[in-house]
């Protein structure tokens, strides 16, 4: 076992593998992040048709490993390989990359919507009615009082679920591709050095950490009046 | 053996950082003494009571149970064995009752003979039940805390450190966290202890009990012990004018 | 369809449900573990000394701050190496691997300890410490106090988070395939080998992790109810 001689070899692979890993997470995060405030919304005060639909979706994600779902859809897709070609969609399904994407971003959907609606029963009906009351239209309402409130509820559990996305994105090694866990998994057998997994662990530790500072001090910037409440609160 | 106090509190100290809560408090307790502790809040008085069965650890004094010193060592109790004994014969009922609210309350009154005394379930059983017929409460043995009113609670409570057969009771502020239509059957049942010629020790704010149920009130004022003595000389002719104004402003 | 899912020689279904049994056992197996270590992180994070809190808190930094497949692998690989290295000690060339099943167990059973850590630490933090203190006024010892009077009351405040932990754990048994440990995800790609039916494999894997789940949140409802028996006041 020679850890620095691994860094030394492989140490650039490891910096792709990083990029890597950040873009399959932030692209899943984001891609999710568009869609759930919407179904949230739809979760939160939608009628039984939007419930009935959401709620096996939102169920099936979360009661099903990330790994069975991200082998449904790449493994899967292949199986239909001719009808993926005959509407022009093949080339997509056949990057792992792309499956692995899509897989994270349906995946977060799911735990961000749940964690939105959260938010959005969360925020004090006196406050829409008293914006109703002085004849806001249903969008300045969303635009300036739910949502903002929402995601001030929600941002702690949001960022919670952006680490856990960023952990599970480790699992699109198991389809090739070369995320950190991907490129360790490779060194690890190319060299038989452990280091290699050791190292692995170290840049995970550090993505954690600072995304965990930055989360934090966007908190801070998001919702200084309830930092201020807070402090008061705590004696 | 009639003469020996069963507490005796000497010199009790306690600071919480900077705040110098008790200033050297002296207690002695004989059997059938019901004292009332008065006090304004702040005063100290909660504090010296939780000194007296070492919920709180003095950091300086003695207190003397059943004939048994403990022993301070470093600012802690040298032995917790001897503390745990001397709590055996100290019950105590709290402000908030404090009964557990996941056993019924039959249970929550069978717990320390059975745990603590090791006493036989069936012989604890019957104990507890005779007590709580005591308390009123027979009808309600097999319900939650949480099913209970404060009062009632209040009484299971009493019941529970009856169970112990202790020594002395202390009371810590008993009625203060009831609806005041409650404190009524509370304040009956602890006449009632009181009239057997149980030793207690109440801190209330219980005017009428001080003055008509127990045999010695002591007013705390500042940390300190401001005036102490019969109930009928101090209500009639208080001695210092911190507890002249005390009784004035609580009529 | 029903063909692929025969039992015997003929199609998948004694395989599918021999590693849907492994994967129950995995997780049952892990729970006890990883129940003890996260008792044990608790009580580091609430211990008075700064050492032991300080380790407590890196234990689970770390677990949760690592993806659990990387977890596994340096459980499994770093495992081997150790043991490895401890039997050379004793006899020179021996060597020995440890099975996917232990690593697993390891490896999960660390995880969710970090995580019910966490869990267990606010749910004590949760307790009334007046409940404990009629314990000490009636002269129980420490132990008792935790047997009888914590222990009991921390359920209705950790079963909630425990409950998600244990769905977790059972999804997490998957990542055990990637070693080859032939549970139900592994099971299911050994027939999409044969059989080159993925889609329809890999979507009874995901309808049985379901079934699981779901039923684990049902059984989980009613312990919780069970849990709060006694409290009848609303929650917060």
């Amino acid at each position: 076992m020679n850890p620095m001689e691994i860094l030394a070899a492989h140490g650039p692979r490891f910096l792709h593998g990083m990029g890597m890993t950040l873009l399959i997470t932030g692209l899943g995060a984001m891609i999710a992040g568009l869609f759930a405030p919407w179904l949230a919304l739809w979760r939160a005060q939608g009628g039984i048709v939007a419930q009935s639909a959401l709620r096996p979706y939102i169920s099936m994600m979360r009661g099903t490993p990330l790994l069975a779902q991200l082998f449904l859809i790449y493994y899967g897709s292949g199986q239909f390989r001719p009808e993926l070609q005959a509407i022009g969609l093949w080339w997509f399904f056949r990057e792992p990359l792309n499956c692995a994407i899509l897989t994270f971003a349906l995946n977060s959907t799911a735990y961000q919507t749940e964690i939105l609606r959260g938010g959005i029963m969360g925020v004090p009906r006196g406050e829409i009615e008293a914006s109703r009351a002085i004849g806001m239209s249903r969008g300045t309402l969303l635009r300036r009082v739910v949502f903002p409130h929402a995601y001030r509820i929600a941002w702690p559990a949001l960022g919670n679920e952006i680490i856990l996305l960023m952990k599970a994105s480790a699992l699109a090694s198991v389809v090739t591709v070369y995320d950190v866990m991907g490129v360790a998994r490779q060194v690890y057998q190319k060299t038989f050095d452990f280091s290699a997994l050791l190292w692995a662990a170290v840049i995970y530790l550090l993505i954690t950490a600072t995304f965990v500072t930055l989360w934090r001090q966007s908190e801070r910037w998001l919702s200084p009046h309830v930092l201020a409440m807070e402090k008061r609160g705590r004696r | 053996m009639t003469d020996q106090p069963v507490l005796l509190a000497e010199g009790i100290q306690k600071s919480f950082g900077d705040l110098h809560v008790l200033k050297g408090i002296d207690l002695t307790a004989r059997k059938g003494d019901v004292i009332s502790i008065l006090g304004s809040s702040g005063s100290g008085k909660s504090t010296f009571l939780r000194c007296l069965n070492f919920l709180e650890t003095p950091d300086a004094g003695r207190v003397v149970v059943h004939g048994e010193e403990i022993v301070l060592r470093n600012g802690r109790p040298a032995s917790m064995a001897q503390v745990e004994k001397l709590r055996r014969h100290l019950g105590m009922v709290f402000q908030q009752f404090n009964l557990w609210s996941h056993r019924t309350v039959l249970e929550n009154v069978m717990e320390g003979p059975v745990q603590v005394l090791k006493k036989p379930r069936a012989e604890a059983r019957e104990k507890a039940r005779a007590l709580l017929e005591r308390v009123g409460l027979t009808q309600r043995a097999d319900v939650y805390p949480a099913q209970l009113s404060g009062g009632q609670q209040q009484r299971v409570a009493i019941a529970r450190a009856l169970a112990m057969e202790p020594d002395a009771i202390l009371f810590d502020e008993p009625t203060s966290a009831l609806d005041p239509e409650l404190v009524g059957e509370v304040l009956k049942v602890m006449q009632g202890l009181a009239a057997e010629g149980r030793t207690m020790i109440v801190v209330t704010h219980e005017m009428g009990f001080a003055r008509n149920v127990s045999t010695e009130v002591v007013f705390m004022h500042k940390g300190q012990i401001c005036e102490q003595g019969a109930p009928e000389r101090m209500f009639t002719a208080p001695a210092t004018e911190a507890f002249a104004r005390f009784i004035a402003d609580t009529r | 369809m029903e063909r692929l899912l025969a039992f015997g020689d003929a199609g998948w279904g004694d395989e599918i449900l021999s590693g849907t049994l492994l994967t129950l056992q995995l997780a049952a197996v892990t729970l006890p573990v990883g129940m003890v270590l996260g008792f044990l992180s608790a009580f580091l994070s609430l211990s008075d000394s700064r050492l032991l809190r300080a380790l407590g808190w890196g234990y689970s930094t770390a677990m949760r701050g690592m993806p659990e497949l990387l977890t596994l692998f340096i459980v499994y690989y770093g495992g081997g190496l150790l043991l490895n290295a401890g039997l050379n000690r004793i006899s020179a060339g021996a060597s020995f691997e440890i099975s996917p099943f232990l690593a697993g167990v390891v490896a999960l059973g660390l995880v969710f300890g970090a995580y019910a850590g966490e869990v267990l630490r606010g749910a004590f933090q949760s307790l009334s410490p007046g409940q404990a203190e009629a314990g000490l006024a009636i002269g129980m010892t420490r132990r008792q106090i935790f047997w009888r009077i914590r222990l009991p009351q921390l359920w209705r405040f950790a079963l909630p988070g425990l409950g998600n932990l244990w769905v977790n754990l059972l999804k997490d048994t998957s990542l055990v395939s990637v070693i080859t440990l032939g549970e139900l995800m592994r099971m299911s790609q050994v027939a999409v080998r044969t059989t080159k039916e993925p889609f329809f494999f890999f979507l009874v894997a995901c309808a049985i992790y379901w079934v699981m789940c779901v039923l684990s949140e049902v059984i989980l409802a009613r312990m919780e109810m069970r849990a709060n028996r006694g409290i009848i006041r609303a929650r917060a």
